[in-house]
């Protein structure tokens, strides 16, 4: 085998021991950005919203979405219609990304592609 | 000289091994391919990637004296570079129905090696399309998507190749989706995970110079997602 085949294939074998490393760990806590990337592929548009904002969420019944609370510190996320958060005067439109601004805000406030936000209250 | 008419004038060197029955033109070229007129404007590695059947490997050998615009790489003999710049680089890879998608192995030969990658199991013979006369075999869009999916990449180039995939999935129609999910639920559930993952990544990708914008396709992405999803158990 030439050096550069060689090379190759042992790259490959690390990183598909790195990715089954990775599975193992799905449902621990190092699994969190997997489930945060997952929430965040369901939702068409994010904001960040103030503490207060997505308090009143809740209490409306939008439910808040576990992820949030398995980062630290933790985040409040909640799925709500667009027209509910146009409604929110904190708002401020993010990037669905996993980005600084993301990831940096205390509270997200997620719109669905599918109208199914009834299915999370 | 364009990319295309550099992609097209590669095809056509290549052409002695492109005839061999089950030889594919495989990997990110092949989005470039698929557009109206090969208009090939994506930006993607300066190579052409030939998949070969392991079974085919003793027919291609015997075809190589007729690359006479190419010749085998001092470092890597599964790599054939042109004698003039006008043409791209061919990369042979080797294809193995019966190989785990998970594993690899090198095929040994003096000749022409070949790193036989066990997600290109999942290709099979799809469109022969016809470009500007030459005849060109290309994969299934659902297989070729899927090798795409769960091929475990790092970095800049992993995420251009997902761009890729976000290419092929503008391309694919009712019945390719329907192939894809029938594919992913035949892989192991650390595959199908990993297919997953990689979408949520596609998702989440902003973009880059030279290829379609992924976040077009957020919302096909999540409606794959959540096909792929249902019927799966105990999902994290």
């Amino acid at each position: 085998m030439t050096p550069a085949l060689d090379q190759r294939i042992r790259q490959l074998r690390s990183r598909v021991l790195v990715r089954s490393w990775d599975y193992r760990q799905r449902r621990h806590a190092r699994g969190i950005w997997f489930r945060l990337r997952r929430l965040l592929a369901d939702a068409s548009q994010a904001y960040a919203i103030t503490r207060h904002d997505a308090e009143v969420l809740v209490a409306e019944g939008y439910r808040v979405e576990p992820v949030g609370r398995e980062l630290e510190p933790p985040k409040l996320i909640v799925f709500a219609p667009a027209a509910r958060i146009a409604g929110i005067a904190s708002r401020r439109p993010l990037a669905v990304q996993l980005s600084a601004d993301l990831i940096l805000a205390d509270c997200l406030a997620l719109v669905p592609f599918q109208d199914d936000t009834e299915a999370r209250l | 000289m364009t990319f295309r008419d550099r992609l097209l004038a590669t095809i056509r060197a290549a052409q002695p091994v492109l005839e061999v029955q089950g030889v594919l033109v495989i990997g990110s070229e092949v989005p470039n391919l698929l557009e109206p007129g090969a208009a090939a404007t994506l930006v993607v590695s300066q190579l052409l990637d030939i998949g070969v059947p392991v079974d085919r490997h003793p027919t291609v050998k015997r075809r190589l004296d007729e690359l006479r615009e190419f010749e085998p790489s001092a470092d890597e003999p599964s790599v054939w570079v042109p004698r003039s710049p006008g043409l791209l680089e061919l990369n042979f890879v080797g294809m193995d129905p019966h190989q785990d998608p998970a594993e690899a192995y090198v095929l040994e030969d003096a000749r022409l090696p070949l790193l036989v990658f066990g997600a290109l199991s999942l290709l099979s013979l799809g469109a022969v399309i016809e470009v500007e006369g030459t005849r060109v075999p290309l994969p299934r869009l659902a297989g070729l998507l899927l090798e795409k999916l769960i091929t475990d990449r790092t970095g800049e180039k992993g995420e251009r190749d997902l761009l890729v995939a976000s290419a092929l999935l503008a391309t694919a129609g009712r019945a390719d989706s329907e192939e894809l999910e029938q594919a992913y639920r035949r892989l192991r559930p650390e595959l199908r995970h990993a297919a997953r993952s990689n979408l949520t990544i596609l998702s989440l990708l902003g973009p880059r110079n030279g290829m379609p914008d992924p976040r077009l396709r957020r919302a096909e992405v999540a409606a794959l997602l959540r096909r792929l999803e249902a019927g799966e158990g105990d999902l994290p």
